[in-house]
């Protein structure tokens, strides 16, 4: 029961940080309180973030996804090349990028739960891949999608909705705290979350006890892939034009701002809504340290004791524990 | 007794190389506690993970409930009614206990755990079996008897009709394996049939109705546990008569100075304020239960674990030892109680494993002097008669004895003349663990200081010249060997537990 | 995950912030003029036929580079033929492309190496076939002594300086009151052509406004301000906010373009390639200053930016040639089959707004 008032904590402790950071931004620079500054910055939360959630649940089995970040990149080049080379509906688009994602997904799944790679391997490999096949697909070419003036640009409007007095609402929010929800109460309330945490607690055990972790580990790499899928929509929707060769490096501030959050980085423990504060942070500290005047070394540096910190505390955790 | 309710009748199953079981016949009755016995390696738990379907065997029959079955997995045994009850745990730490208790089987409320369910479920069982543990207690913060308790539990909550016991009290307090007898002794009240897996001699005498015991992956025979002795048991299993009387008197002469002193060591919760001498060929015994915090007061004095206080004497200096570097350059060596974790590099050679911890010593230049290494690998082999063909031969393909060989042989190398052995014959068969008995009696007698940390009673009575017990932490008696009982260091043993 | 991977993630999250430091001081290429006016009155000795080279065909950049060439192998009387991998990033494919063509013996090669360093052993051999070499889009550094005999690229610091032009004569009205902040965003302060595109926009503005009698201080990355000529430090008339985000992606270039629209006293900012100037636009979608209240300039071309400078978004941006650059890579790969001696060739960056995007000179530059 001690464990259980230690994990309330942890993820409070993470939402303190995160109110923290936006309160000491906001005192040094009044542009960063600006309606428009918090707007940008949800605006490009929603990736980050959807791409969190989903690689939550490999990180609690002791696994990692690192394909999430340049997948994302590769499902939103063939989306957007569907749309602008073979006039594909937008929602079609939509749809198969999303697919796109769940494949590789359970490809990913696949290499680590039946042919047994490790998943730091497996998903370096799918890494790679999605990165020349994003620039095979389009010719390593930049594809735009539609923008919002355009006709079918219309899942623009999924994101951020405009009111007849100009007035923006960042809509993506509302999904994300829905999303964070529903994943939480998969995590927490049905057989596939409590066999995540199981094999990532003691994979052996789980074995033993009749459950077909086969089957649910490579489900665990779909969901990654499910959701770097969505992610892919919600990163055409703000940035519109997607070159190829990006996106690897943004699975490690996906991956950050989880373990921020208190996924355990060896597996066993994480929750949906510490991930989504967790990678609000890892926002926050992108965005924010700009604002205060900080250089681009700085950035990364801070972001890196950050995330020291984040571990250290997990690990800290896992002794007194035991 | 009822009529039969498992036959498995001439069982072979071969790995590469290993002919595991050939034609095993092996016959289990409804309320009855039936011993399966055998060295390591006798194929006990091969012939188990055939009946549970882990494994699938090559001939033969199971019968079970009149029917011949087969079964692909756990999953599909578990639903006809037999379960195992794992020496491992095989618990998942950061669920409830409830939920381990039902996973793979939760009750389901549409698309959500009825996580209610499973709690009230829970409560109900540990009524019916009289345990006291809240179901919504997270599995790692439970001690390990409290565990094996949910195991059982759990078990017994798929309607089981046979529940196989492996190993159950190796982790367990005295307390704990009577509470796990009351539990054994109602199921047969039930009429389960339950197969019982262990080593523990006296055990089998108090807790099973028969005994069938294996050799070599081969039947030898059943008996009736009344109507034998231990020797009878003991006799089938190693096909000869071992020498199994305790020590009568130190080995150690009165005058034999004190290699190793340690004083008021502390560190943690698990070794508060524990003294004690070590002479010179003298062989140490540390007894208690299992978490007296013997194996932590081995880990502080080696430098594994950090200290919050105390002094160490060597030979009368006082050193301070940090870290194992430390404890290995004042000459003190430490053999864990899991070899293939701490111990050995089991994919390496016996050569490279056993110069490691003195791989300086074997050096010309930058590069390892090769020779040198073979000369002295060859010399313990000798020595130590390890059973090998050679000292190139890769570690995991020795036996348990074996490897401790290669183990010890990596601290003689190192000339350490302190070592601590933490259960040196965990793992063992009954045979070569004579061997290893052998081995310690003559290092002690050749001089070296010995701790030995053992939880089989027998052992420490038999290797021990004086026995330190431990309770909780901390030391709560020595015995010289000439006064020491069963009943002494039990007593002590349970000194603090309220 | 165990400990390993995540010291190589930690490794990974400070190694990309170590590398920014600066590497190459900014130097100025030689003028555009001189390098064309080496081809005035030009013929060929001989109808060659030159192999080309390019790093794939599939975007229309390439095509535009092809464009250019088929219009020089008609003035000249030339032929060629070009080849190029599926995408840029099949290095090997192109170096098996470079090696026989080379093989063919023709009377030249023009080559826009995908990596430059994989091509060197082909160059050799080109040396040691006789075959000359016009490097175009790419410059190649460490090239075997005679093996490229000309370069035609981009004159970057030519294209920043045009970027500067264009903005400050936009902006130069209200400059003088009050003192006010000019952004411009580069993606890095490490790759030689942002460095002096960022550099040739600061010195160009620096230098404009100086013309007028005004004072410029630079602030912000200290790449930029130290290597900035003729600036000065405190109070001044413009100042010149120089950002560079923390990795070279689009949503960084926008947090970084989005601190200087949220200032009061910003009037312009210059986005200094495709991956800035999409940042700047990025930021903008919320702010929806840029065209109103903001002067906006970007770089390069592609969807976003082209459909920005045609609603009035950017007030126009900055292209390369590759139509200029396959232009003159026949041109040079002619004379020197003549056996002419030559002298790199840099082109020009072309500005382009709402009003010449359509004409024939440029819309063939605008990639998508």
């Amino acid at each position: 029961m001690t464990k259980k008032k230690m994990v309330i904590s942890q993820e409070v402790i993470v939402a303190i940080v995160l109110v923290a950071l936006y309160l000491i931004f906001r005192l040094i620079s009044s542009d960063f309180g600006k309606y428009t500054t918090f707007l940008s910055m949800m605006d490009i939360s929603y990736y980050y973030v959807l791409m969190a959630i989903g690689v939550a649940f490999p990180l609690i089995t002791g696994g990692v996804d690192l394909s999430i970040g340049t997948g994302m990149i590769c499902y939103a080049l063939a989306g957007g090349y569907l749309i602008r080379a073979y006039h594909c509906p937008t929602g079609l688009a939509i749809l198969i990028s999303v697919l796109f994602g769940v494949l590789i997904g359970l490809a990913n799944g696949v290499l680590i739960s039946v042919m047994g790679l490790p998943p730091f391997l497996a998903t370096l490999c799918t890494c790679m891949i999605t990165r020349g096949l994003g620039s095979v697909v389009t010719g390593s070419f930049a594809v735009p999608w539609p923008t919002a003036k355009q006709e079918n640009g219309w899942f623009h409007s999924i994101f951020k909705i405009t009111l007849e007095n100009k007035t923006k609402l960042p809509l993506g929010l509302i999904w994300i705290i829905l999303l964070m929800l529903i994943m939480q109460f998969v995590l927490a309330h049905t057989r596939f979350g409590r066999y995540t945490i199981a094999i990532g607690s003691n994979k052996e055990a789980a074995i033993l006890s009749g459950i077909n972790v086969k089957l649910y580990h490579v489900l665990v790499y779909v969901v990654s892939g499910l959701f770097a899928g969505l992610a892919a929509i919600a990163y055409a929707a703000v940035i519109k034009t997607v070159q190829p060769g990006t996106g690897a490096g943004m699975e490690l501030d996906a991956i950050g701002g989880a373990i921020v959050g208190g996924v355990s980085a060896s597996g066993g423990y994480g929750t949906i809504y510490g991930t989504v504060i967790g990678a609000y942070v890892i926002i926050f500290l992108k965005q924010g340290l700009p604002y205060i005047g900080f250089n681009a070394n700085m950035q990364q540096i801070i972001t890196g004791f950050v995330l020291i910190g984040a571990v250290t505390i997990d690990i800290i955790k896992r002794k007194v524990i035991k | 007794m009822g009529e039969v309710i498992l036959q498995m009748k001439l069982i072979d199953k071969s790995f590469p190389g290993v002919h595991a079981l050939d034609h095993v016949d092996f016959s289990l009755k409804r309320g009855e506690v039936h011993a399966l016995m055998g060295e390591n390696g006798a194929g006990k738990s091969t012939l188990m993970k055939v009946l549970t379907g882990i494994y699938t065997k090559d001939s033969g029959s199971i019968i079970f409930e009149g029917k011949e079955v087969e079964f692909h997995n756990t999953h599909h045994a578990q639903e006809a009614g037999i379960v195992i009850v794992h020496q491992e745990l095989n618990m998942i730490g950061d669920l409830t206990v409830a939920q381990n208790i039902f996973i793979g089987r939760e009750f389901k409320k549409g698309f959500m755990i009825d996580d209610r369910k499973m709690i009230e479920e829970s409560k109900k069982l540990f009524n019916e079996l009289h345990i006291d543990i809240d179901p919504r207690a997270r599995m790692s913060d439970l001690t390990v008897g409290k565990q094996q308790m949910c195991e059982i539990a759990k078990a017994i909550s798929h309607k089981a009709k046979v529940i196989i016991f492996d190993e159950p009290s190796a982790a367990l307090t005295e307390k704990e394996i009577e509470d796990l007898f009351a539990i054994i002794r109602d199921l047969r009240k039930q009429n389960l049939g339950i197969i019982y897996i262990s080593h523990r001699m006296d055990e089998i005498k108090v807790i099973t109705d028969r005994v069938t015991v294996m050799r070599d992956g081969s039947y030898v025979g059943t008996l009736i546990t009344n109507d034998c002795t231990k020797e009878d048991i003991i006799n089938m299993m190693v096909g000869r008569v071992i020498y199994e009387e305790p020590k009568t008197h130190s080995m150690v002469p009165k005058d034999a100075p004190v290699v190793l002193k340690v004083e008021h060591l502390n560190a943690g919760k698990m070794v508060q304020d524990v003294s004690f001498e070590l002479r010179k060929g003298e062989i140490l015994g540390f007894s208690g239960l299992m978490g007296a915090g013997r194996t932590e007061t081995a880990r502080a004095l080696f430098g594994a674990d950090p200290k919050q206080g105390g002094s160490i004497y060597i030979n009368g200096e006082k050193v301070t030892i940090n870290s194992p570097e430390d404890a290995v350059r004042h000459g003190i060596g430490y053999l864990s109680e899991d070899r293939k974790r701490f111990g050995i590099v089991v994919q390496k050679t016996i050569t490279e494993n056993s110069t490691l911890a003195a791989l300086e010593n074997y050096m010309a230049g930058l590069f390892i002097n090769k020779s040198a290494e073979k000369d002295v690998t060859v010399r313990y082999i000798r020595e130590l008669d390890t059973k090998t063909p050679g000292p190139e031969q890769l570690v995991v393909n020795l036996s348990g004895g074996n490897q401790q060989k290669v183990v010890i042989a990596k601290w003689l190398v190192r000339n350490c003349d302190i070592l601590i052995f933490d259960e040196p014959t965990r793992g063992i068969d009954v045979g070569a663990k004579n061997e290893i008995y052998k081995l310690m009696n003559r290092l002690a007698s050749e001089g070296k200081s010995i701790i030995m940390i053992s939880s089989e009673m027998t052992e420490i009575l038999r290797m021990s010249d004086r026995i330190i017990v431990m309770c909780e932490g901390r030391k709560t008696g020595e015995i010289a060997i000439e006064e020491a009982t069963q009943e002494a260091i039990m007593d002590k043993a349970t000194r603090d537990i309220k | 995950m165990n400990k390993k991977v995540l010291a190589m993630m930690m490794g990974a999250v400070m190694a990309a912030g170590l590398v920014s430091a600066p590497a190459f001081a900014a130097e100025n290429l030689s003028d555009t003029t001189e390098g064309i006016a080496q081809f005035e009155g030009l013929t060929a000795d001989d109808a060659y036929d030159f192999q080309i080279v390019v790093k794939s065909f599939q975007s229309t950049y390439w095509q535009a580079a092809l464009q250019g060439m088929d219009q020089a192998a008609e003035e000249l009387g030339v032929t060629y033929s070009a080849q190029g991998p599926a995408s840029e990033s099949d290095i090997a494919d192109q170096v098996n492309m470079l090696n026989s063509a080379i093989n063919g013996k023709p009377a030249g090669v023009g080559l826009a190496a995908c990596d430059t360093s994989s091509v060197l052993e082909s160059l050799q051999t080109a040396v040691d076939a006789g075959v000359p070499i016009v490097a175009f889009d790419t410059g190649i550094e460490g090239a075997p002594e005679g093996s490229v005999v000309c370069t035609v690229v981009t004159d970057n610091t030519a294209a920043g300086q045009v970027a500067a032009e264009n903005l400050y004569e936009a902006v130069k009205d209200q400059i003088g009151d009050e003192p006010v902040r000019i952004g411009e965003i580069n993606q890095d302060n490490y790759a030689l052509n942002i460095q002096q595109r960022g550099l040739g926009f600061i010195n160009k503005l620096i230098e404009l406004a100086a013309e007028d009698g005004y004072t410029v201080s630079v602030e912000g990355n200290e790449f930029y301000v130290d290597a900035a000529e003729g600036a000065v430090e405190g109070d001044a008339d413009i100042i010149l906010e120089v950002r560079v985000p923390a990795q070279t992606t689009v949503d960084l270039c926008s947090t970084e373009a989005g601190t200087i629209l949220d200032k009061e006293d910003t009037i312009a900012v210059f986005g200094s390639n495709q991956t800035a100037a999409e940042g700047l636009l990025v930021a903008n979608d919320n702010r929806e200053v840029l065209g109103d209240t903001v002067v906006g300039v970007g770089f390069d071309a592609g969807t976003s930016i082209k459909a920005a400078v045609e609603d009035g978004t950017f007030l126009g941006a900055v292209t390369q040639s590759p139509l200029m650059m396959g232009y003159y890579c026949i041109y040079a790969l002619t004379a020197a089959a003549n056996g002419q001696e030559l002298i790199d060739v840099p082109t020009d960056g072309y500005w382009y707004n709402a009003e010449n995007m359509d004409d024939e000179s440029i819309a063939p530059n605008l990639y998508d």
